[in-house]
Order: structure tokens, then sequence, then C-alpha cells
């Protein structure tokens, strides 16, 4: 179909659809008419019922925690597709050892210096974001954070790293046998806590570890858990991520500083 | 009274122009970019729905139990699905960088090899 | 241990397992990976046998977490509520993908350990799939089984094709997914619940234009999962680059899986709401279902490509799948299972010959093999058995299927859909023998080249003179048990029985949120099948006749000029399944403005 025609077929639909989509939503509740018992019942019941503040992660991690599990698990297969994509072919090895003796011609980014504030400042955020990252996944049962937040904080740490310059660090980071393992553990670590409870005689992700008082850091059971475990993985997938991508890259940084 | 609903309606728009974004796209990634946008409406939409005037966040760390509060449920299905949506979209864009990589073009209509 | 305690496990283990090979597959070895997957995939095949077994009784609901249902029917927690036909499709799930792993065992010398935990990823999403009871939870194991999808279809990575039809198939099958997502917000938003009991029994019948939108675009984003025409353009495209065992498990069970979705969706949801336009719906359906089923059968017949053949032939039959559920009566939607049953089993095995043909003559097109499969005696007779399935000619579960569905349409004065039946099982039966007849005994002249049969696949495997044994036992496993699911006793009225309880929503809605438990299902005599043996002895018949008159049309004269135009197919047909994915994301929204104005002029 030719692309005035593809529009024009889009077009006339898209009229329809927004016709549709009016007659449709007129008849919401208006916003902030909130009726349904769910959201009511549960900001009632979940801080009694599992001591954590956090009813949002409550509801993640623990009474629709295998919805998490399934989420989890769709990152961990569009890592592993990805992974899949860019994997090393034969073809391409052949291709890339001719152009190694060619040598690159000089870029922009190698000219411009990178100023020493932008370097000695990445740095020290590395660092603050690391701990703000590990306070915001170990405390997702008592104040907004949890698992996915904090891990992909955690994940933009090796990026800063990379933007002050030092791709040496960067490299080494990222490709320490440390991060598949924190991925993969922490996808099968969901899954196993969750099979757990079968040992304990309770249905799957029951909530098996003593709940603790309100409050404490240490309270809740297995939400704690499980956010610890989500964190993981999300930091091990999308630094996997950003390896994969950046992989041709560094490897060319690296061999012109050498 | 209609404009009560202006929210829902937002996200419809938003819907409609990002699929508008993928049917004229000349250009793979910018396909993928709105189909972020269509994802977009989808928690636009989700979040309208769960609002309560008057409400605060549903996180009783320093609020008695009892305090009127937005419904949580929205917000945990949203949570979860963005971050989870980035990597399906890192997944999408890898396609077209290795694409790119074999054939030279991510413009759509220059690899059409699927024809019939 | 009771059948209770094994609900959860055809999705928990795989997911271990995955998580354990993509972690020690590479200093394991790839022997251990796979052994590792085909146990998983073959416990996983005797635990849904286990829970099937249990279901023909007696309906599980498991809550996970321990989070029981509350007063004022408030249900917090998510459940899986696993009847007879989820059971069922949990079968066909594990049982395609052990399938598919034991015929990988020789391919894919290069992917690292990656394809063995995307496939166990894929079926334990599958099982959560055919198994949960809420609207939420049916959606997140839709989208982990639509990213597995994703990432398996595009696994060839050393032409541009695979990654372009993954590419399409992975934009059409995310805005179905928002689509869908939207949909149960606005649900949530009138009812306040996602478990699809509570959510019925709130909706009650009221029905406005609230509960019409959200039941369309519902609709409109598993449809889209199911290839039906409209949105079926990704289809063809996906099959024709991914891998052979991949596409059995995509033709054989996901495109099924969108149509139970909404099967379940309508009968534990919407059926109160939409009863008393009960008939216009069946109307609707049933035009969708001719319209895709008569489609895809030119589409089928004008294909050269073996692969992308069979899939044109999975969208046609999908649309008669769509019949058996579109007719909204118990025998048809009886006939339904036992037909996806037996189509993914006859399907699968087609695609593994096809992947065997691949393996041992390296092209995939028609016009390219062309009498090169003479002396593969067992192949070829595998394909014909198989096309003989597509046919229902023979002692088939598709025969059992098509007399239930089309007895159904009778039912309901639609009896004319027992000849859209044989016309589109003449035509993709047909299709096959004809392939068969001339890549395996070199009869006429080679078959005309289209741009499609281009697309010649690289080789998944190292070249080698004989089929391994690997390939040939999955393959002729399935097509075998296609024809021993007829000796099941009592199928049918099992079948009727269970689909009775499927259509039942108070009892469904009691079962779920007071833990009531449901009566096993009273069984029915079913009717006689010779008005359906006649119909599919005369398919098989027509089928060879077409068969053979392209085949030989040279010399039988000009008077069969017509199946040189059928095999050419229609110019502009083909041009509009252009490859290009703001093509089909138009169709898309077509199909949906479309379908949403026939919702609101009958059903409003």
């Amino acid at each position: 179909m030719s692309s005035r025609m593809r529009t024009a077929l889009f077009l006339i639909s898209a009229l329809g659809l927004a016709a549709i989509f009016g007659l449709g939503f007129r008849n919401l509740p208006p916003v902030g008419d909130y009726r349904g018992p769910y959201g009511n019942v549960v900001s009632q019941v979940a801080v009694y019922e599992r001591h954590a503040t956090d009813v949002v992660n409550a509801i993640n991690y623990d009474y629709r925690a295998c919805d998490t599990l399934g989420e989890e698990f769709i990152l961990f297969a569009s890592v592993l597709g990805v992974l899949l994509i860019f994997r090393p072919s034969p073809a391409k090895d052949e291709a890339k050892g001719k152009k190694k003796g060619e040598k690159r011609p000089p870029q922009v980014e190698d000219e411009l210096p990178i100023s020493d504030t932008i370097r000695v400042g990445m740095m020290a955020m590395a660092g603050l974001m690391i701990v703000f990252g590990v306070y915001i996944a170990v405390h997702g049962q008592l104040t907004p954070g949890g698992g996915f937040q904090g891990g992909v904080i955690l994940a933009s740490v090796p990026l800063v790293v990379y933007l002050s310059g030092n791709v040496k660090a960067f490299d080494k980071i990222v490709s320490t046998p440390l991060i598949k393992l924190a991925e993969f553990c922490g996808a099968a670590g969901y899954a196993i806590i969750g099979t757990s409870a079968l040992f304990f005689g309770a249905h799957f992700l029951t909530n098996i570890v003593p709940l603790g008082t309100t409050g404490d850091p240490f309270s809740s059971g297995t939400i704690a858990v499980i956010s610890v475990a989500v964190g993981l993985e999300v930091t091990g997938g999308f630094v996997l991520l950003m390896e994969v991508y950046l992989r041709e890259v560094i490897d060319e940084r690296l061999e012109n500083e050498s | 009274m209609i404009f009560a609903h202006v929210p829902y309606f937002v996200a419809g728009w938003i819907f409609l122009w990002g699929l508008y974004g993928i049917v004229t796209s000349k250009n793979l990634v910018h396909q993928v970019i709105c189909l972020t946008v269509v994802q977009t409406s989808t928690y636009i939409l989700l979040l309208a729905i769960g609002f309560k005037t008057g409400g605060t966040a549903p996180v009783f760390a320093d609020i008695p139990v009892g305090t009127v509060v937005v419904d949580p449920l929205v917000q945990a299905l949203m949570l979860t699905d963005v971050v989870v949506e980035a990597t399906v979209m890192a997944l999408l864009l890898s396609m077209v960088v290795k694409a790119n990589e074999l054939a030279g073009t991510i413009d759509p209509e220059e690899l059409k090899i699927m024809q019939g | 241990m009771t059948i209770t305690a094994l609900i959860p496990l055809p999705v928990a283990i795989p997911l271990i397992a995955a998580a354990f090979i993509a972690l020690t597959g590479s200093w394991l070895g790839r022997r251990v990976s796979d052994s590792v997957a085909i146990a998983s995939a073959g416990t996983n095949l005797v635990l849904t046998l286990l829970i099937l077994r249990g279901t023909w009784s007696h309906t599980y609901v498991y809550w996970f977490g321990n989070w029981w249902p509350r007063s004022n029917n408030v249900v917090l927690g998510i459940c899986f509520s696993v009847d007879a036909i989820g059971a069922a499709l949990a079968v066909l799930v594990s049982l395609l993908t052990t399938a598919a792993l034991i015929f990988s065992w020789r391919i894919f010398e290069d992917t690292e350990n990656h394809f063995q935990p995307l496939m166990l990823i894929f079926m334990a999403a599958m099982c959560g799939f055919s198994f949960t009871g809420d609207l939420f939870n049916l959606f997140v194991f839709f989208e982990l089984m639509s990213v597995s999808a994703f990432a398996l279809c595009g696994l060839k990575t050393l032409e541009p094709a695979p990654l372009q039809g993954a590419f399409n198939f992975a934009v059409v099958n995310t805005i179905g997914a928002f689509m869908i997502l939207m949909g149960i917000s606005l649900l949530y938003a009138r009812t306040g619940a996602l478990n699809f009991a509570q959510v019925g029994h709130s909706l009650g019948s009221q029905s406005d234009a609230l509960v019409l939108v959200a039941f369309l675009l519902i609709c409109v984003g598993y449809l889209a999962k199911s290839a039906i025409v409209p949105f079926h353009f990704w289809l063809a495209d996906a099959h024709a680059v991914a891998p052979t065992p991949v596409c059995v498990l995509f033709s054989g069970i996901m495109i099924e899986l969108g149509i139970y979705a909404v099967a379940r969706i309508y009968w534990t949801i919407f059926q109160g709401p939409l009863a008393a336009h009960a008939s216009e719906m069946r109307n609707i359906l049933l035009v969708m279902a001719t319209i895709t089923a008569v489609l895809g059968g030119f589409m089928c017949y004008a294909e050269h490509h073996l692969k992308r053949l069979l899939a044109f032939s999975t969208i046609s039959h999908a649309g008669l799948m769509l019949a058996g559920v579109g007719i909204l009566t118990s025998k048809a939607l009886a006939g339904f299972v036992i037909y996806v049953f037996s189509h993914g089993l006859i399907k699968g095995g087609l695609f593994l010959c096809a992947g065997i043909v691949l393996h041992r003559l390296h092209k995939i097109g028609e016009h390219h093999l062309h009498g090169r499969g003479r002396g593969m005696w067992f192949t070829a007779a595998l394909f014909i058995i198989g096309a003989l399935g597509l046919a229902t000619c023979g002692p088939f579960g598709t025969l059992l299927g098509e007399s239930m569905i089309s007895d159904g349409a009778k039912q309901v004065h639609q009896g004319w859909f027992a000849y859209i039946f044989m016309f589109v099982e003449t035509l993709t039966a047909a299709a096959v023998l004809r392939a068969t007849f001339r890549i395996f005994f070199g009869w006429g002249k080679p078959a005309p080249t289209d741009k499609s049969s281009r697309i010649d696949e690289g080789p998944e495997t190292k070249p080698e003179g004989v089929t391994p044994v690997l390939m040939f036992v999955p393959a002729a496993a399935l097509i075998l048990l296609g024809i021993c699911i007829t000796g099941v006793p009592q199928l049918r009225s099992a079948g009727r029985a269970n689909a009775e309880l499927f259509m039942d929503q108070p009892r469904y809605a009691s079962s779920v949120l007071n833990n009531v438990q449901l009566a096993a299902p009273e069984e029915k005599k079913p009717e006689s099948l010779t008005p359906s043996i006649i119909r599919c002895l005369a398919t098989g018949l027509l089928a060879l006749l077409l068969a053979l008159a392209t085949v030989f049309r040279n010399r039988l004269g000009t008077a069969l000029k017509f199946t040189r135009s059928l095999e050419l197919g229609n110019s502009l047909v083909r041009k509009v399944h252009s490859g290009h994915p703001g093509d089909y994301v138009a169709w898309l929204a077509f199909g949906t403005a479309l379908l949403g104005g026939m919702f609101f002029w009958f059903l409003r």
C-alpha cells in the first residue's frame, strides 16, 4: 500500500476509534470519584495483615505476587532475547577481524577532553547513587520504592561511570560474572521463594517469614525478601542490556586508548 | 461535568497520536518510540481511574490508617509495567539495530522483504 | 499429593529451570542444557496430565498466597481456576513444547544457551494463561508469552528477514496488548475488581457503552494474537522466519489461546450484559470467522513457501475455531476444544516435517524443491497423513471437532457453515497435497515462483544425508496422537459436559467466590457422526482432485486454467500483505473501528 493510502485508511479508522473512545469513556466515573471496593478494602487491611506501610508494594509482592512474578520474567525474557539477538556470529567476527587493521577515523568525542568537574562529580555521584539505590530497594515495604525502582537506580551507576569517561572501569564493572549471577539469581530467587511456601503446606507465594513490627526495616516477611530479589534482577538485567548495546563502542574506545 | 472526564479523553488522544506515528513513520526506531507513546496513554488512563479527590499517597508510614488515599492497585499495576516495558522496547530496538547491521537501512519501505 | 498442590507447578518449575539453564548453561554445556529443558517440559507434561485427569470430575480453584475471597465477594488475591478445558490446553502446550525441544536437539549450534530458557518461559506462560482466573494475570501471562515469542522469532540473525518478521510481529501484538490493558482498566473502573468471577458478578447485566468498548478492546487485543482478519498480517511473516520448533508452538497453541481467552472472558464476564443480543453477537463473530477462514484458505493455496503455506492454513483454521466459539452453544464450544487439540497436534507434526525437509534439502520453496524429495518416503507419508488430517478425512480428532461445530451451527440455523468448513479444508489440504506431490514425487512441472518463496531460509542445521531419529520421532508422534485422540472414550460427551460448565457463569462465580464445589457435569449422548463422515470423505476427495489438477494442469488442458489463477492468488490481496509494519497497524485500527461500529450498531 502506498503511504498515502495507508495514512488515509488510518485517518478514517482514527475518526471511528475517537468516536468509540468518546462514547465509552463518557460513562466512566468522573476523575476523582473512585468507587471500587479493591482500593478501599486493601488500604484498610494491608497494614494490619502484613505489617507493611507501603500498600502499593504490599499489593505487588504479596496480594498480587503472581503478577509480579510474571512481570519479572518478562524482563528476564527480554534480556535473554537481546542477548540472543546480539550473540556473536562467526560471519560478524570475520568482518571484525578484517577491520582490526584499519584505524577508525577520529571522532568528535575523542577530541573533546572530558572536564575534571564532570569526571570527579560523576564518580562522586556514583557512590551516592549506590547507597541511595540500595536504600530504596531495601525499604520497599515501608516507603515508596522497592525492587523495581531501586534496581533501576543501581543500574544507572555503571552508566554514570561511563559518562565520566572512565571506559576501563565501565568495562570492568559490566563484564563481571557477578552481574549475570545477580540477574539469574534474582529471577530464580523469586520463583524459589514462592515454591518454598509449598513446603510449609501453604499455597504458592504465601508470606511465611515472620512479619515483624510495622515500621521496622525487617518487617512484612517475604515482601522485603522478594523486593531485594527483584532489585537484583532488575539491576542485572539493565546492566547486561547496557553491556550488550555498548560492547562495540567499548571495544573500539579501549583499542584507541591503548 | 464533562471536564471531569478530560484525563480519559487525553489518554485516548495520545493513543491515537501514537498509532498515527507508527503508521506514518519512515524509521523503525521512530516506530518503537511511538510505541512507547501509546504505552503512556494506557498509564494515563489507569492512573486517572484510580485517583481520589483529596486523597494522598497510599503509604501509611506517617499517616494513620483510615486517611483518604488514592487507589494503590492501579499504581501497583503500573509501576511494574513501566520497568518491564522498557526492556521490551530494548528488545525491539535490538531487532532494529541488528536489521540495520545486516541490511544497511532502517526504513520500513526499503526493508519490505516480506511482501506477498 | 493432592491435585491442588500440583497446580502452580506447571508455571513455577519451568521458570526455575529456565533461570538455571541461563545461568549455568555455558559451563555445563549444550547437552546438559538440552536435557534439563526436555526434562522440565516432560515434567510439565506429566503434571498437566495429572491435573487434567483430576479436572475431569472436579474444578479446582487455587488461591495464591492463601488470599481467599473475603465477605461481600471482594477478592484481593489471584486465583487459578482450573477446569478440564484449561487443563487440556495446558497438556497440549506441554506436549508440543516437549516435541519441539526434542526436535531441536540437533539444531541451533550457536545460540549459546538462550534458546532453551526462552522455550521454557514460553511454555510456563502458556500454562499460566490456560489456568488463570484473573484479568490482569491473564494479561501478564499474555505479555510473557508474547515477549518470549518475539525473541524466539528473531532468533536467526544471519539475514535481515527474521528480524523484520519478528519486529512486525512485536509491533502488532504489543498494540494489541495495550488495547487489552485499556479494556481491563475500563472494567476495573466500573467494577473495582480484576477477578473474572467478581467482575462478572458485579457487572450483572448492565450493558452500556462502557461495557461494549471494554469488550471491543479486549476482543481485538486477543484476536490480534489469534490472527483473525484483519489482524492477521503478522502471522505469515513470523512463521516464514521463525525456526521450526518455534513455529510448532505458534501454530499449534499460541494462536488458539487468543480465541480461548475471548471465550473465557465472554462467558465469565460479558455473558450477562450481552445476553439480550446473543444472536447478533453470534452473527458478528461468524462473519469474522468466515472471512478469516476463506481469505486464509485462498492465500494458503497461493503460497509456495512451505512454512508460509502452513501459516496461512493456520489462519484459516483459526477462523474455523473462532466460529466454534462464536456459535455460542455448548456443542460448538466442545467442538472448538477438540478441534484445537487435534489441529495443534497435526499442524505441529506438519511443521516438524517441514523442518525435516529444510534439514535434508536446505530449501523451503516449492519451486526450488521440485522433485528433490524423492526417496524421503517416510516424510512424504507423514505429509499426506497430515494433509488428510487437515481435511478431516479419516479417523482424526479434527473430524470430531468439525462434526460438533457444524452440528452446533445447524442448531442455531446457520447450517451453511458446514460448507465453509468443507471449502476451507479442501483448499488447505489440497495445498499441502500439491506441495507433497511436487516435492516428494516430482509430478508435473515446477511451481510458479513468487516473491515470498524467494525468502529462502538459511539451513538450520549442518548438512547431513540422513534425517536423524530425534527429528522423525516427534513429527510422527504428534501426527499419530492426532489420530489416537479419537480413541479417547466418550471424548465428545465429556467435552460437551465440560463446555456446559464453562458457559455457566453463576456456577463459575459461586465456585470461585464461595468455594461451592460444582457437581460433576452430566454427560450427554453424542450425535451421529455419519453426516460428518460423508462430508469429510467428500472433502478429502475434492482436495485430492484439486491437488492433482493443479499439479498436472499442463497435461489436462486449458479447462483447468482456474487452478493456475488459484495458485497465483489475487495480486491486490498479495500486495496488501506488504511486510510494512505501518500497514499492519493501519489495518489493526481499521478492524477495531469497524468491529466497534458493528458492536455499537447491533449490540446496543
